[in-house]
């Protein structure tokens, strides 16, 4: 087993039977579930909307160089600059390189998980500059030296009581401060920096191909303060975030946001384009792979609303942490092998109980669990799985082609329970799972002896 | 071969081979959308926290330092944007369908009104409001072409995080109130 797997295991195993975390994770996906509902309901065919919003995916990722390349003329037409990374490190030196080059000390951020993916924070603070994440929930991650917990709600695993002991220590403040309390001590704290950063640097949400704009959803507005105050502004997008038109975002919007909280909008959608000051590195890291496969290219449809997290029951019992991916839940599980190879990560598809919730939920009709099987056949075919699992499922494959062996099989197992011995073998199993007491007869002794009536 | 060739060129090997095409999707509306534009407007906005200003000498009486975008709906300021405690601007339009106002700025200045004052009032006319943010985005596209300002900005609502446990909070960065004053014409 590598290291990652071996992480997981680890860490799966602590989780999952922590009854804090699934109560604080419990109430906060109930709440969410709910303001879902109540979204959906605006919906007269929520249906038609995904399948149109796949639509429009598919013809972006089909004819991907030329939507990069109209959107790239138009960025540059409209005065801005455009930049590409094929790694997360060279997008973290093109940033470097940036703040050098505009004499910048101090950054703030807006939520962005690309800039997770390409371990941004570090590089700079490497390069002796202050960063600063201003969006709510990374500002309190970035105070408790925590990754998010989940790619839209990056706190999801901590209750108010925690925060406000995060906050005491830091700045002294109540430990029986409210939400509304906490929220005001960060806007008046991250007020200060905005005004005084050199600059701002965001992901995207979307990258829209005409008129060559990037999009940026958020609530807090910390968005719109991030990429207007400081001098200099710099998006880092992945290039599947292409849409082709402005007027496809009458579609995305309100996919995005009744998936990712139950609204109907973020309070701001900003298209952002056209300025001196406005730079935009587009980064491959590992996406082309993925693109170059067809049979798994529409995981690249992806929106990241984190609808999936919240919905799989996985995700939920074993946490965001677990999985060590920036990209946590399903859709870390379908991209994550891809982006980061399969060696390392091909034990994630099999985080999965195969429900398809996950499919069921997601705003780009993608059905991710039939990719998390397409995974877990690809890691088997790339010979990244265990030995030992490999070995029992050469056996298993050859005692279920013969039935002779599969009755031989289902006696002895019988027998075993018998005698006693079976349990304790299965003792893996049987540790957190009950292992019922097999029937007295096999199904086929039965059949034999009532064919007859 | 700089990253782009590198990254243009593994995409365009990639997409030679198309993925299957999925289905046409229904042509059948994706929302319902029915009543009168502003009552819808109305009942959004007010949903979304907004308040509509009905008398602005008396809403204007409660702020000292007031910052504004020189148009002739938002008249002048006495303030800058960054010590003022309203920002007043006009508007591209207002969108029923999601009691959104959109707002296009062409400098950072411009932006920073509508974000960084503690409170944000639109001043719009009621024949700017249209339906729904297909028609809406449309408007732009026809009256900007290939020329769109630096930022458009759909508002829905004052500024607000439910980052700690779900609870609603309002005014998390920008604004914490949203208001809007609506004149005939």
């Amino acid at each position: 087993m590598n290291a990652n797997a071996l992480q997981f295991r680890r860490a799966t195993d602590a989780k999952a039977f922590d009854l804090r975390h699934r109560a604080i994770v419990g109430k906060n996906t109930a709440t969410y579930h709910a303001a879902v509902a109540r979204g959906l309901a605006r919906f007269a065919d929520w249906e038609t909307a995904r399948r149109r919003a796949a639509a429009i995916k598919w013809e972006v990722m089909n004819h991907l160089d030329r939507y990069l390349e109209e959107f790239e003329r138009n960025v540059i037409a409209r005065g801005g600059h455009v930049h590409w990374a094929e790694t997360g490190a060279e997008a973290s030196e093109l940033v470097v390189s940036l703040a050098r080059q505009h004499g910048v000390r101090k950054v703030v951020k807006a939520k962005s998980m690309v800039t997770e993916e390409i371990h941004l924070n570090p590089a700079l603070e490497s390069a002796g500059v202050t960063v600063l994440e201003t969006d709510l929930g990374e500002y309190i991650c970035q105070l408790r030296g925590e990754p998010p917990y989940h790619i839209v709600t990056p706190v999801m695993h901590l209750n108010r009581e925690q925060i406000a002991r995060t906050f005491n220590e830091k700045f002294g403040t109540p430990l029986d401060a409210t939400a509304e309390q906490l929220a005001g001590i960060a806007r008046e704290k991250l007020r200060r920096e905005f005004l005084s950063a050199d600059m701002g640097i965001s992901g995207a949400n979307f990258a829209v191909a005409n008129p060559g704009m990037i999009g940026l959803c958020t609530n807090e507005g910390n968005g719109r303060l991030t990429t207007a105050l400081p001098r200099l502004h710099v998006a880092i997008v992945g290039i599947e975030k292409l849409v082709p038109r402005l007027e496809d975002l009458a579609l995305f919007w309100p996919l995005l946001a009744t998936r990712g909280t139950g609204q109907f909008l973020t309070v701001y959608n900003t298209l952002i384009g056209g300025s001196e000051n406005f730079h935009v590195i587009l980064l491959d890291n590992g996406r082309t792979k993925l693109l170059a496969d067809v049979e798994q290219r529409d995981a690249l449809h992806c929106i990241r609303c984190g609808a999936c997290l919240n919905a799989c029951p996985v995700y939920r019992t074993v946490g965001g942490h677990s999985y060590g991916t920036t990209y946590q839940g399903p859709l870390g599980s379908m991209i994550t092998p891809h982006l980061r190879g399969w060696e390392d990560w091909s034990h994630l598809p099999y985080a999965s109980s195969l429900c398809g919730k996950c499919a069921d939920v997601c705003p780009a009709h993608i059905p991710i669990h039939h990719h998390l099987l397409h995974n877990r056949r690809n890691s088997v075919q790339r010979h990244c799985d265990a030995p030992l699992q490999r070995f029992a499922f050469r056996i298993w494959r050859w005692a279920m082609q013969s039935p002779g062996c599969y009755a031989l099989g289902g006696k002895l197992a019988r027998l075993g329970m018998w005698l006693g011995i079976a349990k304790p073998l299965a003792r893996l199993w049987t540790e957190r799972r009950d292992l019922p007491d097999p029937p007295r007869q096999a199904f086929r002794d039965w059949w034999r002896s009532n064919e007859r009536a | 071969m700089s990253a782009r060739d590198n990254i243009l060129s593994r995409v365009r090997d990639a997409v030679r081979v198309k993925a299957p095409r999925p289905a046409e999707p229904s042509a059948s509306a994706i929302w319902p959308l029915s009543g009168e534009a502003e009552a819808r407007f109305r009942e959004e906005f007010t949903a979304l926290r907004g308040e509509i200003v009905e008398s602005l000498p008396e809403f204007l009486d409660g702020f000292a330092k007031i910052a504004t975008d020189g148009s002739e709906l938002a008249g002048a300021g006495n303030a800058s944007v960054r010590e003022a405690d309203l920002g007043v601007t006009a508007c591209e339009c207002l969108v029923a369908q999601t009691g959104s106002i959109i707002v296009a700025c062409r400098s950072a200045e411009e932006r920073a009104l509508s974000s960084l004052p503690p409170v944000h009032l639109v001043v719009a006319r009621r024949s700017q409001i249209v339906l729904d943010l297909d028609t809406a985005l449309g408007l732009l596209r026809e009256r900007y072409g290939n020329d769109f300002p630096g930022t458009i900005s759909v508002i829905s609502g004052p500024s607000r995080t439910a980052d700690i446990e779900k609870v609603l909070v309002l005014g998390a960065h920008g604004p914490k109130r949203l208001a809007l004053h609506l004149i005939n014409g």
